[in-house]
């Protein structure tokens, strides 16, 4: 459940730290957003030295969320903390590996490119 | 080995919800995909077996060791034939036959794929055997092109023949992108952009995977 407001961490090399989401993209007054949603997100901790810096503005996948995620068959998945994948326009991931376990719900969200750099997949 | 582990996941979400919790707990390896996907196998053993878990070892130690040693692996697996026992089990899972057959399936269709990338003149085509490491696809074609006029061409032409010949239709993107991917379930198709080839280094990322001679000239000298 992010929402406007909502930190999140960087689960790439982008050089992003954290996150703050500004606005969820796909509806015009969508509250919530969920795994595999697009949201609009500021840099609030950026890796010195790299690319993408403090207080810019990027979008990003979410890809991990505190709050559980539910399959038809039952299985209930729920992580520990709220993540993000930084994504360019084109929806391409702006780092090259993308860290920790994630949900193969993202495939499904045409996210195959982000799958594809993860380590595992659940 | 690939379903066996997707068997083994089963099994370990339909165990308790205290095993949803460890899921985020997994290390990022993909290389050492056998021990890590072993010792998550019998995470489940010891979850399931209470008294066990203290007397054998503590769970927290599976995640942290990654050099598990043959012999831990070893001891694994007497004691799930002595004390584990399948609580769930899909039905879903093909037999040895089956498998063998649906993979030398996907085998003819990632060749002719990589005949019309070839075509094309794409660039460095490599197919890679990923279904050991990644339970999500059986085959990785990766291949660069030049221009994304080529990449489009690439992309119609093997649409084209998927959904004529195979009746697949891919998912994926839908435009000509510097990293354009086709999806079609059991074989991915990734076309690069050469900078973007050497970026994001999907050949190094998954080294262990089973590279699959091409039956034709690969050209990999092309200039730009």
């Amino acid at each position: 459940m992010i929402q406007p407001q909502t930190h999140l961490n960087v689960a790439d090399n982008s050089g992003a730290r954290e996150l703050m989401c500004i606005r969820i993209i796909g509806a015009s007054n969508r509250r919530y957003a969920h795994i595999g949603d697009v949201i609009v997100a500021v840099i609030k901790d950026a890796v010195p030295n790299m690319p993408l810096e403090r207080s810019e503005v990027v979008r990003a996948v979410i890809v991990r969320t505190c709050k559980e995620l539910k399959r038809d068959n039952g299985m209930i998945i729920r992580y520990d903390d709220n993540a993000a994948v930084v994504i360019d326009q084109e929806g391409n991931p702006k780092g090259t590996r993308v860290f920790g376990a994630i949900a193969r719900e993202l495939r499904q969200f045409n996210f195959t490119k982000i799958v594809s750099l993860a380590p595992e997949v659940l | 080995m690939a379903t066996s582990v997707a068997a083994s996941f089963q099994i370990r979400f339909s165990s308790s919800s205290l095993t949803s919790h460890e899921l985020c707990h997994l290390t990022p390896n993909p290389n050492q995909w056998r021990s890590s996907h072993l010792a998550k196998s019998y995470k489940f053993v010891t979850s399931i077996h209470r008294p066990l878990k203290s007397s054998v070892v503590a769970p927290m130690a599976l995640g942290a060791k990654q050099n598990t040693s043959q012999d831990t692996d070893d001891m694994y697996d007497d004691l799930f034939k002595k004390y584990g026992k399948v609580v769930y089990k899909s039905n879903d899972k093909k037999s040895p036959v089956a498998d063998v057959d649906d993979d030398a399936e996907c085998l003819a269709f990632a060749v002719a794929m990589a005949k019309i990338a070839s075509d094309v003149k794409g660039g460095d085509i490599k197919l890679l055997f990923v279904k050991p490491l990644v339970y999500w696809t059986k085959f990785f074609l990766i291949t660069t092109a030049f221009s994304r006029p080529q990449i489009d061409a690439i992309r119609n032409r093997i649409n084209d023949l998927a959904e004529k010949q195979y009746g697949i239709f891919a998912t994926g993107d839908t435009k000509p992108n510097s990293w354009t991917l086709l999806d079609f379930g059991d074989i991915v198709v990734h076309i690069f952009l050469p900078e973007q080839r050497e970026l994001y280094n999907l050949e190094e990322f998954y080294a262990n995977a089973t590279l699959i001679d091409l039956p034709f000239k690969n050209e990999n000298n092309f200039q730009r």
